[in-house]
């Protein structure tokens, strides 16, 4: 049931993009973030003020904090070119302070990536999703209890939806 | 037909010798001693609940998912 929801939800959600759609503006990455709440077709995620050029790169970012304290950080970069973008997942995936990781590829956009693992102190499960998709980077973070950690099949729902999004803004 | 007829024919010879078969066999066994029946040891059944709850879950959720908030929002997760 979820599932079918789920769907709905996805193709109401391109249906909007496709209504607005067209190159995003050079100072309004933020119509290019996922809103888990759309995804999941949940209202238990409450958006933070979105971050603009996240690491002096063009872009934006914004966590999504769900009301039992997990939290999912989107990230998405326009950049020059694919190996600009290609590069820039490849730097996230190496920054990230994941501990025991265990990583495995994700159909997501190009070269889509799962890693997950815990915090240091194992306090927190984490999981990075990393993929481009044309000249975009997009990295999305999770942060949860250590007994339920995210799993690729959720990374997977979220950024297939992550590359609907950006391909109706960006086009490709 | 004549088919029909040849297969009720043999069912019928088949019924026949059947039923005949246990008189016979009770017959030669009123004269020896039966031996003791084997001890038979059952393996103790495994019982696994359907769900973390041991029911088919609430709010719909099938066996082996429950209802709980999670990364999806509330919804049926797996055990």
């Amino acid at each position: 049931m979820k599932r079918i929801r789920l769907a709905v939800t996805i193709a109401g959600l391109m249906s909007a993009a496709t209504i607005g759609a067209g190159a995003a503006s050079a100072d309004d990455y933020t119509t290019l973030l996922i809103d888990p709440n759309f995804v999941f077709d949940t209202v238990q995620y409450t958006g933070g003020a979105p971050t603009m050029n996240p690491g002096g790169q063009p872009g934006a970012a914004r966590v999504f904090s769900h009301n039992d304290g997990r939290s999912i950080t989107d990230t998405v970069w326009v950049l020059p070119d694919p190996a600009a973008a290609t590069a820039a997942v490849t730097a996230a995936q190496t920054a990230a302070a994941i501990a025991n990781p265990k990583t495995e590829p994700v159909q997501v956009g190009t070269g889509g990536t799962f890693i997950s693992g815990t915090s240091a102190d194992g306090s927190q499960s984490l999981g990075l999703l990393t993929f481009t998709q044309g000249n975009a980077a997009s990295t999305i973070e999770f942060a949860g209890p250590a007994n339920d950690p995210p799993d690729a099949a959720l990374a997977t729902d979220l950024g297939q939806a992550q590359v609907a999004l950006i391909q109706s803004r960006m086009g490709g | 037909m004549r088919r029909i007829a040849m297969a009720i024919a043999t069912a019928g010879v088949i019924a026949g010798s059947l039923a005949g078969a246990q008189t016979a066999t009770a017959a030669s066994t009123n004269d020896i001693t039966p031996p003791p029946a084997p001890i038979q040891h059952f393996p103790t059944p495994i019982i696994a609940a359907l769900d973390c709850a041991g029911t088919t879950g609430w709010a719909g959720c099938g066996p082996g998912w429950i209802w709980r908030n999670g990364w999806r929002g509330p919804a049926c997760y797996v055990c």
